[in-house]
């Protein structure tokens, strides 16, 4: 560049002293022939003619395409930041404009980089994961058991690596200090396939999962180490307790690793042949739990159908050789985005259609652009006739104008990304707040996001620069060099188009957010089946207490005893999971009493274990039979209790399924209740088939108290922790919560979506009234004279008022048409982020109108008050 | 100030004066005021070439290396950029002349038909 620019300057005095040569023997010649010397210099001079013209197409001679295309680009970009500098208060207003629409794009494209792009921070390539998962027949996604895993790993020829692991909460720490985590057990190649390394000792090899048990050594998150081990740097051969089993620390991985789970963090890593140990019954031998995540790299080459087609034999060789164990589902290969596990399944959909409302809100923004560049262009008529006139070419003229928009979305875009890192942690950590348990999501403006914002800035520049630029190159000369008169209202043309496209852009929007915060609403109030207010969710953990199940079930006693005296609860209960929990919990194959199966048939049902009175704390109506009561012990009938899903499924009614008999895995059951169906998992989700069995029956170490407060909730939450203390203090209080606190988690995606969309909402709406002001405010300003005119002849000032405010109010109100007729056309797009709301609710349509409408209004009223201001004798003098 | 005569004048043909350069160069460097001189005394005053057209033709011819130019002295002891054909320049003069001849033959038959028969 530099060497060019050298070049460049020699060229060009070279050229000078030609021209200058030439001249001076032009006159020298005519002196010869007998001219006086002024004369002769003048007609030299004339003869000489077009010295600029030469000079430019002799320089041109020297310039290949590409120099030239940058030396015009150059100045160009040194024009326009000149012009940037020169009318800051334009620059600053389209500036602040495009940094709007930007950071609102950017900050759901960071959402979408944390979920889709970089699922797993600190995995090498994380989005280019495939996820082998199993499917039930009814479609729902599941794992793969532990020896399934075994024979898939032994077999496989697609993947260029493999590994599996398990997710399990689980405590951490003992006693009254413990604190409920994330873990993963993980095979011995897990570390080693992400491309995972220890920033502190070391990973977990194949060494480190050989036998069950044998192996008690844990890999700790760099969150873990420095928030609960205060980053302690002799921390490697320290003992941790997990569910109150030690583990020897080996390791802290990098500090960008967070565990597989898409948007959970994970805290411990330690081998699955300690599940046993750590988390309860064995599940290594068996093909019926299928708790394996699997993830690999396929190998170069080899696609996702390939992979499939090999886990398609796969699961046939399966069946042919474990027929009795592999019914009901089949393994198939995805790439990791589309996975069932982790949060990008209920948080996609949402961006999605966030992603689409971010479009339409950069239109809106690109529209406001154009409309200011517009006005700019109708003050820049002269300059650009000029530019004509010396003999710029349109082209040229164009692209002067498109670098200098593209200048100015620059900083747009830089200033936008500025914004999102701002508002990001609102929108994101929102939503995140009542989730489970620690959410990760990458949100952090990386350089994806910033190419993003750029590449976004940019196509903006094009789309807001392009026409008003095509425009103001296809001015006439003589007209533009002239024009001082105020006869531009046709040119008003455009921008009203520009207005009514903002208003009806802005009007689907409101609609929009009308619709999702309605939802968001409902969602609040839904049941999803039982009712949360007022209940306790203290969870403890008695295993890790040290508890065996002999003294467990001594306890659980007493604690029933003791909920049943509290004066503070009306009714208590222990259950083992909680609703609308978010993630599935356990579930078990199931067998129906004189039920044949179809071979594919879907017969692995969720459940839950809950003491008596679990029914009736939670509110959940009991359709059929009875609840489970205090001698339903682990000597008499096992007795079970189904939802009405099953109840329908198998028998007619819920009363026919009374004394029917159900089993999984043990004894036979008798079914002594039929509950109403809940929301298990999400508010979402379709009716499932769902059983109950007893905690007294059924023993589980670990449960949350759920008890009714008879008066303030927080205070029934103290009186657990009080009779827990008095209990035993060392039994760790793991998350001391509200039911209803805990349910909300179900209603993140509400949550997101609505605040999202009402920040757009809003945002849109100050750009539209921006547009109508700054357009009513023009045609008062260009129909100044008019406004004389009709008062000196008689108008009165509310009849000015009124033509402006008819104005303002008449293109709103098309827009508004159009704005109502996409909305109703595309309002089925945003189905999925709706609850207890139709996709043509009139609340939300008309309320949106409304806003619209009113904002025309007040947009249009100040304009037009200032135009019955006008003194017709000044307005009449000023031409 | 005397009327304005209607006066024919020949326009150089789209791509000749480049020849015409050419060809005026090969009797030896010169400067461009000197070439554009000889063109007009040689065609008899009927060829003026502009100077809007020459420099930039001059600078055509060497960015092809058909010519190469340097500073040197005049004969009136001015400095002056002197240009001088390369033999690249000549191979390029005797294909445009015979382009050229070639064409005049053309025209030539087309504007005498007779001729041709003959």
């Amino acid at each position: 560049m530099l060497s060019w620019l050298f070049r460049r300057k020699r060229i060009e005095q070279d050229l000078d002293a030609e021209l200058r040569s030439h001249f001076e023997m032009a006159v020298a010649d005519r002196i010869a022939a007998g001219e006086d010397p002024a004369s002769a210099r003048l007609a030299a001079k004339r003869e000489f003619g077009n010295e600029l013209q030469a000079r430019e197409e002799a320089r041109q001679v020297w310039r290949g395409g590409l120099v030239a295309l940058l030396s015009d680009l150059w100045q160009d970009v040194r024009f326009g930041t000149r012009m940037l500098f020169k009318n800051p208060g334009f620059s600053f207003v389209v500036i602040a404009v495009l940094s709007l629409g930007i950071a609102g794009n950017a900050a759901i494209f960071s959402l979408f980089k944390g979920l889709a792009l970089k699922p797993l921070p600190g995995v090498t390539d994380s989005s280019q994961l495939s996820v082998v998962l199993g499917r039930t027949i009814d479609g729902r996604g599941i794992g793969m058991s532990v020896p399934d895993y075994r024979d898939f790993k032994a077999a496989d020829q697609a993947f260029a690596n493999l590994s599996a692991s398990q997710m399990i909460f689980a405590s951490f720490g003992r006693g009254v200090d413990a604190q409920r985590i994330v873990a993963e057990l993980v095979t011995g190649t897990y570390f080693d396939a992400l491309g995972v390394t220890a920033q502190l000792g070391r990973t977990l090899s194949a060494s480190d999962d050989v036998a069950p048990g044998q192996h008690p050594v844990a890999v700790i998150s760099d969150t873990l180490w420095r928030q609960s081990l205060a980053a302690d740097p002799a921390v490697i051969g320290k003992t941790i307790y997990l569910n109150g089993q030690p583990l020897t620390v080996v390791g802290v991985a990098e500090r960008e690793f967070n565990g597989t789970v898409v948007s959970m963090g994970v805290d411990v890593f330690a081998p699955v042949m300690m599940q046993p140990v750590i988390a309860g019954p064995s599940r290594l031998d068996s093909r019926g739990i299928f708790s394996m995540m699997v993830r690999g790299q396929l190998k170069p080459g080899i696609g996702v159908a390939a992979a499939n087609a090999q886990a398609e034999l796969f699961t046939r060789q399966l069946t042919a050789e474990h027929p009795l164990t592999n019914f009901t589902r089949r393994y198939e290969v995805v790439p990791i985005w589309q996975s069932p596990f982790g949060a990008q399944t209920y948080f996609l959909p949402a961006i999605a259609v966030l992603g689409g409302m971010g479009v339409l809100i950069l239109l809106i923004v690109c529209a406001n652009v154009a409309n200011l560049v517009l006005v700019r262009g109708l003050s820049r008529r002269g300059e650009l006739g000029v530019r004509l006139a010396l003999g710029a070419s349109r082209a040229r003229l164009v692209r002067l104008l498109l670098v200098e928009n593209l200048i100015l979305a620059i900083p747009g875009a830089l200033a936008g990304v500025a914004l999102a890192s701002f508002i990001l942690p609102y929108v994101a950590m929102g939503a995140a707040s009542s989730a489970p348990s620690r959410v990760f999501l990458d949100t952090t403006v990386d350089g994806y996001v910033l190419l993003f914002a750029i590449g976004v800035a940019g196509a903006c520049a094009l789309v807001f620069g392009f026409v008003p630029a095509l425009r103001a190159s296809r001015l006439e000369l003589t007209t533009a060099l002239n024009d001082v008169s105020p006869r531009m209202a046709a040119r008003g043309r455009m921008r009203a188009m520009l207005v009514v496209s903002q208003v009806a852009a802005s009007l689907v929007l409101l609609v929009f957010a009308g619709l999702v915060l309605r939802s968001y609403a409902a969602a609040q109030h839904a049941s999803g089946g039982f009712d949360a207010t007022g209940v306790t969710s203290v969870a403890i953990d008695l295993q890790t207490a040290g508890y065996d199940e002999p003294r467990g079930r001594v306890l659980v006693n007493r604690l029933l005893d003791t909920i049943e005296t509290e004066p503070a609860f009306s009714t208590g209960a222990l259950a083992m999971n909680s609703p609308m929990s978010l993630v599935d919990g356990a579930s078990r194959q199931t067998q129906i009493e004189g039920y044949a199966p179809r071979p594919d048939e879907d017969m692995l049902f969720l459940y839950n274990v809950v003491s008596p009175a679990y029914f009736q704390t939670l509110r959940i109506p009991l359709l059929a039979g009875r609840d489970f009561t205090r001698t339903d012990g682990p000597a008499s009938q096992g007795v079970v209790i189904v939802n009405e899903t099953l109840a329908r499924r198998f028998w007619q009614s819920p009363a026919d399924a009374i004394g029917k008999r159900l089993r999984s895995g043990g004894d036979w059951k008798i079914v002594v209740g039929v509950a109403g169906d809940l929301k298990y998992s999400r508010l979402s989700e379709a009716p499932r088939p769902f059983a109950y069995y007893s905690l007294l029956q059924h023993y589980v170490p670990a449960f949350a108290i759920q008890a009714r407060a008879t008066g303030d909730v927080s205070y029934a939450m103290r009186r657990v922790r009080d009779h827990m203390q008095s209990l035993d203090a060392t039994i760790p209080i793991v998350k001391p919560t509200t039911l209803g606190e805990q349910t909300r988690a179900a209603l993140n995606v509400y949550q997101l979506a609505a605040s999202a969309l009402t920040m757009f909402g809003v945002m849109t709406i100050v750009l539209a009234a921006i547009g109508i002001y700054g357009l009513v405010a023009y045609t008062v300003r260009q129909s100044t004279q008019e406004i004389g005119i009709r008062m000196a002849i008689g108008a009165s000032r509310s009849a000015v008022v009124w033509t402006f405010l008819g104005r303002g109010t008449w293109l709103a109100g098309i827009g508004a048409v159009i704005g109502l007729v996409v909305a109703i056309a595309v309002s089925g797009a945003i189905a999925s982020l709706l609850y207890g709301v139709g996709a043509r609710d009139l609340v939300s349509f008309s309320g949106g109108t409304a806003v619209v409408m009113a904002t025309a209004l007040l947009a249009s009223l100040l304009p037009a008050w200032r135009a019955s201001r006008v003194d017709p004798l000044t307005a009449l003098r000023r031409n | 100030m005397e009327p304005k005569r209607y006066r024919p004048r020949l326009e150089i043909l789209q791509g000749t004066l480049d020849m015409l350069i050419l060809q005026t160069l090969q009797w030896g460097p010169q400067h461009g005021y000197a070439i554009g001189q000889t063109i007009r005394t040689q065609s008899a005053e009927s060829l003026k070439i502009e100077t809007g057209s020459l420099y930039p033709a001059l600078h055509r011819l060497e960015k092809q290396e058909w010519v190469k130019s340097d500073w040197r002295m005049t004969e009136a002891n001015q400095r002056a950029k002197f240009y001088r054909l390369t033999p690249k320049g000549k191979k390029q003069l005797l294909q445009e002349r015979d382009r050229w001849s070639q064409l005049v033959s053309a025209i030539g038959t087309i504007l005498n038909p007779k001729r041709s028969k003959g």
